[in-house]
């Protein structure tokens, strides 16, 4: 028996609604609260799993992220490079580009539910409202909106060459693309289907994010993501966070934004209002995209170590795990609270 | 312990990408190719590795029992180019970035007409259990597709003096095995690929499904007097009977043996010749003298220009 199922067994009931009186320094209340902890501590440990996306393995790997250890791997794909949760949260839509499908992996237990055909998907995501799933592809240069009810494809819009990351304005109504190949950031009106704009921002921009009236989007072949305008359609000012500035992130809290820079290998912790570096963390092996535990612990996929990186945001520790060729994607099961 | 090595391979991989290409590539604004240029250092060392391997396995039998002497070092010096450019060089680089992108488009078009590839393994269920097996029926369905490509090379006028360079060699060793026009390259690595994503080979077995085909036709091309024997003849492809499909009588279309790795293809076509006390010389009398003796680029040039001359046919 493990000391988290004694410490579980053992808590009297009710201690939830004993935990909110005030502590005093009784020993009862200590302990009480060192067994809640430790309670928490165990609950999370023993949920959380770590979806990884080994992108030329080509396979996708579950982690136990407690003991580092894989529990299960799902191979004969061909080369799998984003996932997404579906709005309801109950399928990880993950993306096997060059195998032109989707697969719907159950997050808690890692069951594929079922594949669907899907032209070339790269990178994905839902609009905010949950209606539409927009699929850029990178090497077909095409956007695809999708009603997210059934996967019908309601618009394949030419996007240019590499169409790469999507984000979206707060009201499901634009989404905004990077295009890695033009050095520029797409917009598409979501309701007419049709393209908007294109604004220049920088070579190679990958990563983008929608943050409170403006885009962020990391510029590849520079040191900096650009914050851009999507009114003005102009590039505001740069956040410098090292060579290769590749994808951003906001923590689950809203407390932080976290990006990454690809060349420099470093995850750049940043202050959301005032777009400041608070520190940088070094992270060797080419930190690419990230995800959050509910322990705080950032997670980032090293793509040319084979491994993937556990970072506490405290201590500024790093830890690694092997995990397969050119990780890409990650995902943590479960998700930390919004 | 093959976790371990694979591990060493893919830190080897990330630490030449990290140092050196990476940094070139942010340099000249071409970060874009970032993945290919990844994969392309991940198979460049797959291939040493490959080179590696056959190395140790022919070079001591070559010189325990060779066939001839070596008297034309110089010959086997440019197939050792060959060698290099063909497994690390500039082809396998174009490949990654450019063949890559038109198979996506090519499978996103085949996606969107609702066809999905079969694989072996979703026609024949129980395979799916039985990795090993599986993996052998892939080497016997690409083997009979090589097969017919390397008989095809033989009966079609152009393609035979694209090939011819590969038979104009007579200091064949190990090394010969990758002698070959750059567009007869092309051509069979599209032909490969095509019946591998037809089938549904696995990205992940097709690394070591070229490592041991690309080593049993090394070791067939071999300066090595061997024969497997009456039986062995009948299930492999040994020197003694590839050496017979180099022989002087053996050129164009009155080629023997042209199988790759398993001689039932000649067997059953009728195209067999299991004399097995036979080492013929090799070489291709009608080709031109350059072709034999000329450096890398002469050779290439030739080809290309017997190529488009059709009427030059050997």
């Amino acid at each position: 028996m493990s000391l988290c199922e004694i410490t579980h067994h053992d808590l009297p009931p009710n201690s939830g609604h004993r935990m909110k009186r005030p502590i005093i320094a009784s020993l009862s209340s200590w302990l009480m609260a060192i067994a809640l902890g430790l309670v928490t501590f165990c609950a999370s440990a023993q949920a959380d799993l770590v979806y990884v996306l080994n992108s030329t393995d080509p396979s996708i790997v579950k982690i136990d992220s407690r003991t580092g250890e894989e529990v299960r791997r799902i191979e004969g794909l061909r080369e799998v490079h984003h996932l997404v949760l579906s709005p309801d949260g109950k399928e990880l839509l993950i993306a096997d580009s060059v195998g032109n499908e989707i697969l719907f992996v159950e997050p808690a237990t890692g069951n594929v539910l079922r594949r669907e055909r899907i032209s070339n998907p790269y990178h994905l995501d839902f609009t905010p409202d949950g209606r539409l799933l927009v699929v850029a592809s990178l090497r077909r240069g095409q956007v695809d909106i999708y009603d997210a009810n059934g996967l019908r494809l309601l618009e394949r819009l030419r996007a240019g060459n590499k169409p790469s990351h999507i984000a979206f304005s707060p009201d499901s109504r634009i989404a905004y693309v990077t295009i890695q190949g033009d050095g520029t950031v797409m917009a598409i009106d979501l309701q007419e289907r049709r393209i908007l704009w294109q604004a220049p921002v920088g070579p190679e921009p990958a990563g983008i994010l929608w943050h409170r009236g403006r885009l962020i989007v990391g510029i590849m072949g520079r040191d900096h993501f650009a914050v851009l305008n999507p009114e003005t359609r102009q590039v505001e000012s740069t956040i410098r966070v090292g060579r290769g500035a590749h994808t951003i992130f906001p923590s689950p809290d809203g407390k932080t934004l976290w990006a990454t820079s690809r060349v420099q290998s470093r995850i750049a912790e940043i202050e959301p209002d005032t777009l400041q570096v608070r520190r940088f963390h070094e992270v060797p092996g080419g930190p690419d995209c990230l995800a959050f535990g509910p322990d705080g612990a950032v997670w980032a996929t090293l793509r040319w170590a084979g491994r993937i990186a556990r970072l506490d945001p405290a201590s500024g520790e790093v830890s690694t795990i092997r995990v397969g060729r050119s990780p890409h994607g990650i995902f943590v099961q479960p998700r930390a609270a919004q | 312990m093959f976790k371990t090595l694979d591990d060493w391979h893919t830190r080897l991989t990330g630490w030449i990408f990290e140092t050196f290409l990476q940094p070139a590539l942010y340099a000249t604004d071409l970060m874009n190719i970032a993945d290919e240029m990844l994969e392309w250092v991940d198979f460049a060392l797959f291939s040493i590795f490959g080179i590696i391997v056959t190395y140790i396995v022919c070079r001591p039998l070559e010189a325990w029992r060779p066939v001839e002497p070596v008297t034309d070092r110089r010959a086997i010096r440019t197939d050792i180019i060959y060698t290099l450019l063909a497994r690390l060089g500039i082809f396998p680089l174009l490949a990654f970035i450019l063949l890559s992108a038109i198979q996506s488009r090519l499978e996103g078009m085949l996606a969107d007409t609702g066809f999905v590839t079969p694989t072996l393994e979703s026609l024949l269920p129980f395979l799916q259990e039985a990795p090993l097996l599986t993996f052998f029926i892939y080497v016997v369905i690409l083997d009979f597709g090589e097969y017919w490509r390397h008989r095809l090379q033989h009966t079609i006028g152009w393609w035979w003096a694209l090939h011819s360079i590969h038979h104009a060699q007579r200091q064949m060793t190990f090394w010969t095995d990758d002698r070959n026009h750059i567009l007869d390259e092309t051509i069979a690595a599209l032909w490969f690929g095509t019946i591998a994503l037809l089938i549904g080979v696995s990205p992940a077995q097709f690394p070591l499904l070229l490592l041991l085909m690309r080593l049993v036709e090394a070791f067939s091309h071999g300066n090595i007097r061997l024969s497997f024997g009456r039986i062995g003849e009948r299930l492999l492809v040994s020197p003694r009977y590839h050496r017979l499909h180099h022989g002087v009588l053996s050129v164009a279309e009155h080629g023997k043996n042209y199988a790759v790795l398993f001689p039932v293809w000649d067997w059953l076509f009728k195209t067999a010749d299991f004399n097995r006390n036979t080492y013929p010389r090799t070489g291709d009398p009608a080709a031109p003298e350059l072709i034999a003796t000329g450096g890398w680029l002469t050779q290439q040039w030739i080809g290309f220009k017997r190529m488009i001359g059709i009427g030059e046919k050997a």
